[in-house]
C-alpha cells in the first residue's frame, strides 16, 4: 500500500474530490466570487443550458467542426497512408514530411496561420496566382470555422497517416498474393481485403478526430476569440469562459457535465472497437 | 511490358506526391523563409516566388533570432517549461511507477478493483474538471506559482497503466532473489525494476515533455503575468506586443519547435509505439 499510497492521495485531491464537486457544483448556483449565496437549484443549470443562446451556438459550431473535420482529416489520413503505401521511393521522406505539422503545437500553428489567412497573406497571394478573391478566412463569421478546421486537419493529418500506415503493413501479405492468383483488379483487392482489413481502425481513428474535434479551444482562443460573431465558439471556450472568467462554476460545472457526458460515450464505443481489433489479432495469431 | 508500365506509373505516382507534399508543407517552407528577413522584405516578397526562398546570408541573417534571445523573455520561458518537464517528469514516474507495480506485483486490498477505477479514469476529458482544479489552485493562493501549476499534473492514469502493463510481465524470482538479500521493496523497485523497464520509461518521460512542452490551458490559467510562464504561454505574451515584427513571431515559434523536433528525431521509435499502444497523444 505504500507503493500505491502517493497516488491515492493525489488521485483523491486532484481527480475523486474534482469530479465530485463538479457533479455537487452542477445543482448549484455556485458563484466563486460570492460563495454563501450558493442554492441547491435541482436541474435548473441543465434546463437553462438548452434556452442558453452561447452553449447552443457553442455546440453547434462544435457539431459543424466535427462534420469537417472528421472525414477531412481521416480520409486526407487514410489516402496518403495508401499512396505512401505503395510508393517505392522516397518512402521515408514522404513520412516524416507529412508528419512535420503533428510536432508543432497548437499555439505554434494557431499563430502561425494566423499570417497565413491574413488578407494580405501568403495564402490569398497564391490563391491569386490562380485568379481567386483575396478571402476573409478567419476574419468572416461564415469562412472561420471552416478554415480552423482545415487548419486542424492540416496538424494532425500526419499522426493518424502513421497509425494507418501501421495498419496497412500489419495486412496479411498472404491475402494479396491469393488475389493474384485469381487475378483480382487493383480496386477489387483494394475494395475485398484493404478496406474491410482497415475497417476497425478506420472506426478507431474517426473516433479519435470526433473526441478531438469536441474537445477544440486552443486554436479559437488565439486566432479568434470566439468570434466573428461566436461563429467559433466552442464548448470548452464556453466552459473555460464561465468558469474561470466569469467565476460562475455551478453553471460551467454544468457544461463540463454534458460535456464530459458525450466524450465518455465516444470513448467508450472507441474502446470497445479497440478491445475487438486487439481480439482479431489474437486470434488470427491462434 | 507489365512491369515497365508499372515503373512509369510509379514514377508518376513519386513525383505527384512529391509535389502534394512541398503543397502540404508550403505553410511551414514559408515559416522558415521568413524567419530571416525583415518585415519589409517579406511583404515585398509575398507575391512573388521569393516568398519561399530565405534571404542571403549575410551580416542581419539572424537578426529577429537575435533580437528574441536578447531584447525578449523568451529564453526564459523555455527553460522555465524545460525545469518544468524535468521535475514533472522525476515526480510522474515515481508516482505513477510505483502505483503501477503495486496494481501489477503487489497484493493489497481491492487491488482489481483500484485497476478497473484507474482504467475508467482514462475516459475522464481534463477539460471537465479543469474549472475545479483552478478553483482549488487558486484558494489555496499557488496562482503564479511552480508548485500550484505542478500539484494538479503529477498523477496520471494513462501513465500508471502503460507502467502496470509492462511490470507485470516482470519475472517475480528476481523480486524473491532480492529479498533473500535483504533488499527493501522501495530499494528494490528503484535498483531493479525501473532500470529493467527503460523502454517504458523512456516513452512516459516523453509523453511527459511533450505534454509540457504543448500544453495551453491550464499553464495560462495558473501563469497570468510573471516570470513563470511556458514557451507557449510566453509565445503569446510576445506576439501579442506591438512591437514584436512578423519576422520575429516566424522566428519565435521555429524556436519553439526546435525543442520538439529533437525529441521525436530521437526517440520516434517510442512514440510511435505509445501511440499505437494507447491510441492517443491528447490533444
Amino acid at each position: 500500500m505504500a507503493f500505491f499510497g502517493p497516488a491515492l492521495v493525489l488521485l483523491t485531491i486532484f481527480l475523486f474530490i474534482p469530479m465530485i464537486l463538479t457533479l455537487i457544483f452542477s445543482f448549484t448556483d455556485f458563484f466563486a466570487l460570492n460563495p454563501d449565496i450558493t442554492h441547491f437549484v435541482g436541474f435548473e443549470n441543465y434546463s437553462q443550458l438548452f434556452h442558453d443562446e452561447d452553449f447552443r451556438q457553442a455546440f453547434g459550431n462544435t457539431v459543424r467542426f466535427m462534420l469537417i473535420i472528421v472525414p477531412l482529416q481521416g480520409l486526407g489520413a487514410l489516402s496518403l497512408a495508401l499512396l505512401i503505401n505503395k510508393v517505392t521511393h522516397c518512402k521515408k521522406y514522404f513520412k516524416v514530411a507529412f508528419f512535420v505539422p503533428v510536432v508543432m503545437s497548437l499555439a505554434v500553428v494557431s499563430t502561425l496561420w494566423i499570417q497565413i489567412f491574413s488578407p494580405e497573406g501568403i495564402l490569398n497571394s497564391i490563391l491569386g496566382n490562380f485568379g481567386i478573391d483575396p478571402q476573409p478566412f478567419i476574419n468572416s463569421a461564415s469562412q472561420a470555422l471552416p478554415s480552423i478546421a482545415v487548419m486542424s486537419s492540416w496538424q494532425g493529418m500526419g499522426y493518424q497517416m502513421i497509425i494507418f500506415l501501421g495498419g496497412l503493413q500489419a495486412i496479411n501479405p498472404a491475402l494479396y498474393e491469393a488475389a493474384e492468383m485469381d487475378h483480382a483488379s487493383g480496386w477489387k483487392k483494394f475494395k475485398d481485403i484493404t478496406l474491410p482489413e482497415l475497417k476497425p481502425l478506420c472506426i478507431f481513428v474517426f473516433i479519435t478526430i470526433t473526441i478531438g474535434a469536441f474537445r477544440m479551444l486552443v486554436q479559437p482562443m488565439i486566432m479568434t476569440g470566439g468570434g466573428p460573431s461566436h461563429s467559433t465558439y466552442t464548448m470548452v471556450y464556453d466552459i473555460y469562459e464561465t468558469g474561470t472568467v466569469n467565476w460562475e462554476i455551478g453553471l460551467a460545472s454544468t457544461m463540463s457535465i454534458v460535456f464530459a457526458f458525450f466524450v465518455m460515450i465516444l470513448t467508450v464505443i472507441q474502446t470497445v472497437v479497440t478491445k475487438e481489433r486487439g481480439n482479431k489479432h489474437a486470434d488470427k495469431k491462434k | 511490358m507489365l512491369t515497365k508500365r508499372n515503373k512509369i506509373a510509379n514514377w508518376i505516382l513519386v513525383v505527384v506526391l512529391i509535389a502534394l507534399s512541398l503543397f502540404f508543407l508550403f505553410p511551414v517552407i514559408w515559416m522558415l523563409a521568413n524567419s530571416f528577413k525583415t518585415d519589409a522584405q517579406i511583404t515585398a516578397d509575398m507575391n512573388t516566388a521569393a516568398a519561399f526562398i530565405p534571404p542571403v546570408l549575410n551580416g542581419s541573417f539572424f537578426d529577429n533570432y537575435i533580437s528574441i534571445l536578447t531584447n525578449t523573455s523568451f529564453l526564459r520561458y523555455m527553460l522555465n517549461t524545460l525545469f518544468y518537464a524535468a521535475v514533472l517528469i522525476v515526480l510522474g514516474i515515481i508516482v505513477n511507477g510505483l502505483a503501477g507495480y503495486a496494481l501489477a506485483k503487489i497484493k493489497f486490498p481491492f487491488r482489481e478493483r483500484w485497476l478497473l477505477v484507474i482504467m475508467l479514469l482514462m475516459i475522464v476529458p481534463m477539460e471537465t474538471i479543469i474549472t475545479i482544479h483552478f478553483l482549488f489552485v487558486a484558494k489555496l493562493g499557488l496562482l503564479n506559482t511552480v508548485i500550484g501549476y505542478i500539484l494538479p499534473m503529477i498523477v496520471n492514469p494513462f501513465n500508471i497503466f502503460l507502467f502496470r502493463q509492462v511490470f507485470i510481465s516482470l519475472p517475480d524470482d528476481i523480486y524473491e532473489a532480492a529479498q533473500l538479500d535483504y533488499c527493501s521493496p522501495i530499494k528494490y523497485f528503484f535498483t531493479m525494476v525501473l532500470p529493467m523497464s527503460k523502454s517504458v520509461v523512456a516513452t512516459v518521460s516523453v509523453f511527459t515533455f511533450l505534454n509540457v512542452w504543448n500544453d495551453y490551458l491550464w499553464p495560462s490559467l495558473v501563469f497570468t503575468s510573471s516570470d513563470l510562464l511556458t514557451a507557449q504561454i510566453g509565445l503569446n505574451a510576445i506576439t501579442a506586443n506591438d512591437n514584436t515584427t512578423m519576422g520575429q513571431t516566424l522566428a519565435v515559434i521555429t524556436l519553439i519547435t526546435i525543442p520538439v523536433i529533437i525529441i521525436y528525431s530521437f526517440f520516434s521509435k517510442q512514440i510511435v509505439e505509445g501511440v499505437v499502444s494507447t491510441g492517443s497523444k491528447e490533444g
